[in-house]
């Protein structure tokens, strides 16, 4: 199964990193072959190229809307309603969306983030709390990775 | 009564900002605003920092234009060191330059003003989006995102995969080209170049049809601010500033970056977070200006390639005499420039000299000022520090290529507005194409507020005192 891995977030605004930190430490990983990864700030519109040609995707995020250190893995479907308010990023579920409508194809997706601490602006490091959940998203992928998917979260 | 009509947020731009519309009795437009609603803040908060970081840092400020922050604040830093790049690293910088512009050109125009184009000012806002677009027209949706995936596949082969690369640094860029990846950049380029040519073919066909738009879309006369060679032509990264005012006379010409300041003052108004940037010679708000493609095409003696030549040629056709006055004809430009991007690069990266492994002057700070000028894709771009002995920040004037466009946007929407806002039938229709004006300038807020934000859209109604009586709302 070919399967893409997604982290995305801004690197100067502390813990809103998780996304593409977690991405990088999996970059340097020893994965298997049909695993690639992107390391982004944010979500644009030629990622759905990207997309396209995968079987299996994985979005890693930090999240504002759960406590510090929770770690969530969620499956994400197309949703064309998904609109970022930003035109020029996009949310997961809406590249999916593009994914599908222009390719007739969506690749079996997933969330996997965790709540963060601090965004603070020219912050390059994570919080105690985030570094920790970094290694918890970084276990969820490999869940992910090396599980047959109807063990997977629905 | 009069009232006050609020268009928040504005949809399909970078940023978040509200347009506003004063109505008088008659449901005329009396004043038209465009309100920068968020904050963020990047000239204080780099204060402090080492000069070295600031290429890293303001990068940042976008994450659709990372590679012209880059490139501007790195170009600063050169001026800080005083030092003159090697001709390759200088050359590897325009390619990667030249690679954003293509992918923020394609986005602009495929993603943010086709469903306008190719769905019309009044279809249903249900369906006048890009999934609209890609339903009635799938392949132009693809070609959207292969040219952009070609513009980013070249920045990931010249700076590494992430969108914020730290390739480019200050004396020029910190690896030479491989001739495996030279030769990959190459193999792109045909494509891309394919598909610019039949987009801009097709767009050619539906130019006749705006022509109401065209005459509406601010259209008023503005001078035109660019960076051009030392010839007078097209130029994305260095040269000379040049400025033509609305029936083409030049007005400065080669002026070197550095004097800036003596060309461009910055006011501010209490009702945005964006700074209104302005000639000075003509004073505040006279000294409007514009920036950007349709700005650079006006300038430009020619681009420098083939293929982008005649569409120049072109362009200047869409009207009698004189530099190109309507806004509508940035997405005109948009394409023409896209074009001379594909092509430039492809003569960069065929020049055997591409490959040559001194990319990079070293040296430490040597002046305690630094400014650094390119074009972005929306514009001239300017950045200016200031540091210390130790070379830490204790100044920063970041003119961005968007805050340039402030005023003219302003008079826009105010012309279109006018044209076709009524105040006593409002119907969606109109407000888009209120919006739209503000789309042909592509405005990246996240990059021109001084400051942290959102956009949608809002229209507000406010009666002849500034009390608010009614909004639209579009989320």
């Amino acid at each position: 199964m070919k399967t893409l891995i997604i982290g995305y977030g801004s690197p100067i605004r502390g813990d809103d990193a998780l996304g593409p930190l977690a991405a990088d430490r999996l970059e340097n990983a020893e994965l298997p072959d049909h695993v690639a990864v992107i390391s982004r700030h944010i979500l644009t519109a030629e990622l759905v190229a990207d997309l396209m040609e995968a079987d299996r995707v994985i979005f890693l995020d930090a999240a504002v809307d759960v406590k510090p250190g929770v770690v969530s893995c969620r499956r994400l479907e197309p949703d064309a309603t998904a609109v970022s308010t930003m035109a020029h990023f996009l949310d997961p579920r809406e590249l999916l969306a593009w994914c599908q409508s222009l390719y007739d194809h969506t690749p079996e997706s997933y969330l996997i983030s965790a709540g963060v601490a601090s965004l603070d602006y020219a912050s390059y490091q994570l919080t105690p709390i985030a570094e920790s959940a970094l290694e918890q998203m970084l276990a969820a992928v490999g869940r992910l990775i090396n599980e047959p998917t109807d063990a997977l979260p629905g | 009564m009069s009232r006050t009509l609020t268009i928040e947020p504005v949809t399909r731009i970078e940023g978040h900002a509200r347009i506003t519309l004063q109505l008088g009795d008659g449901g005329e437009v009396e004043d038209a605003k465009f309100h920068l609603t968020q904050f963020r803040g990047f000239e204080k908060f780099c204060e402090g920092r080492p000069y070295r970081e600031m290429p890293a840092l303001t990068a940042r400020t976008c994450g659709i234009c990372p590679v012209s922050h880059l490139l501007a604040s790195n170009k600063a830093c050169d001026h800080l060191l005083s030092v003159s790049i090697p001709p390759t690293g200088e050359k590897l910088r325009r390619i990667m330059n030249l690679a954003q512009l293509v992918q923020s050109h394609a986005l602009s125009f495929f993603h943010l003003s086709s469903p306008d184009l190719l769905l019309g000012w009044d279809a249903d806002p249900a369906s006048r989006n890009i999934f609209g677009v890609m339903r009635q027209e799938p392949a132009l949706a693809k070609d959207g995102i292969r040219l952009r995936q070609i513009g980013q596949t070249i920045i990931e082969m010249l700076g590494g995969k992430k969108i914020h690369p730290t390739w480019v640094v200050p004396g020029g860029v910190n690896e030479p080209l491989s001739q495996e990846k030279r030769d990959a950049m190459l193999k792109l380029l045909p494509e891309g170049l394919e598909i610019a040519k039949r987009t801009y073919a097709f767009f050619k066909t539906l130019v006749p049809k705006f022509l109401d738009e065209a005459n509406h879309f601010g259209n008023q006369p503005t001078m035109f601010l660019s960076l051009v060679t030392p010839k007078g032509d097209l130029e994305h990264y260095d040269g000379l500033f040049r400025l033509k005012d609305a029936q083409g006379r030049i007005l400065e010409d080669m002026v070197p970056p550095e004097d800036y300041e003596r060309l461009i003052g910055e006011a501010v108004e209490d009702f945005s977070y964006m700074k209104f940037p302005y000639y000075k010679p003509h004073g505040y708000p006279q000294g409007i200006y514009r920036v950007g493609p349709l700005a650079r095409l006006n300038n430009a003696n020619t681009c420098g390639t083939p293929y982008a030549d005649v569409a120049l040629a072109e362009f200047h056709m869409l009207q009698e005499s004189g530099p190109i006055a309507s806004s509508f004809h940035y997405h005109y430009a948009r394409l023409v420039e896209i074009i001379f991007g594909l092509e430039m690069m492809e003569r960069l990266l065929k020049d055997p000299a591409i490959l040559d492994s001194r990319v990079r002057a070293r040296a430490r700070s040597n002046r305690s000022e630094g400014i650094g000028v390119s074009e972005a894709p929306r514009g001239t771009l300017l950045h200016h520090y200031r540091i210390d002995d130790d070379g830490l920040i204790t100044w920063v004037n970041l003119v961005i290529a968007t805050g340039h466009n402030n005023l003219a946007m302003n008079q826009a929407i105010r012309q279109v507005a006018d044209a076709y806002v009524d105040g006593n039938d409002l119907r969606e229709g109109m407000l888009n194409r209120v919006e739209a004006v503000i789309r042909c300038f592509d405005p990246c807020l996240s990059c021109a507020s001084h400051a942290v934000g959102q956009m949608p859209l809002r229209i507000e109604l406010l009666d002849p005192a500034g009390r608010l009586i009614d909004t639209l709302n579009r989320d």
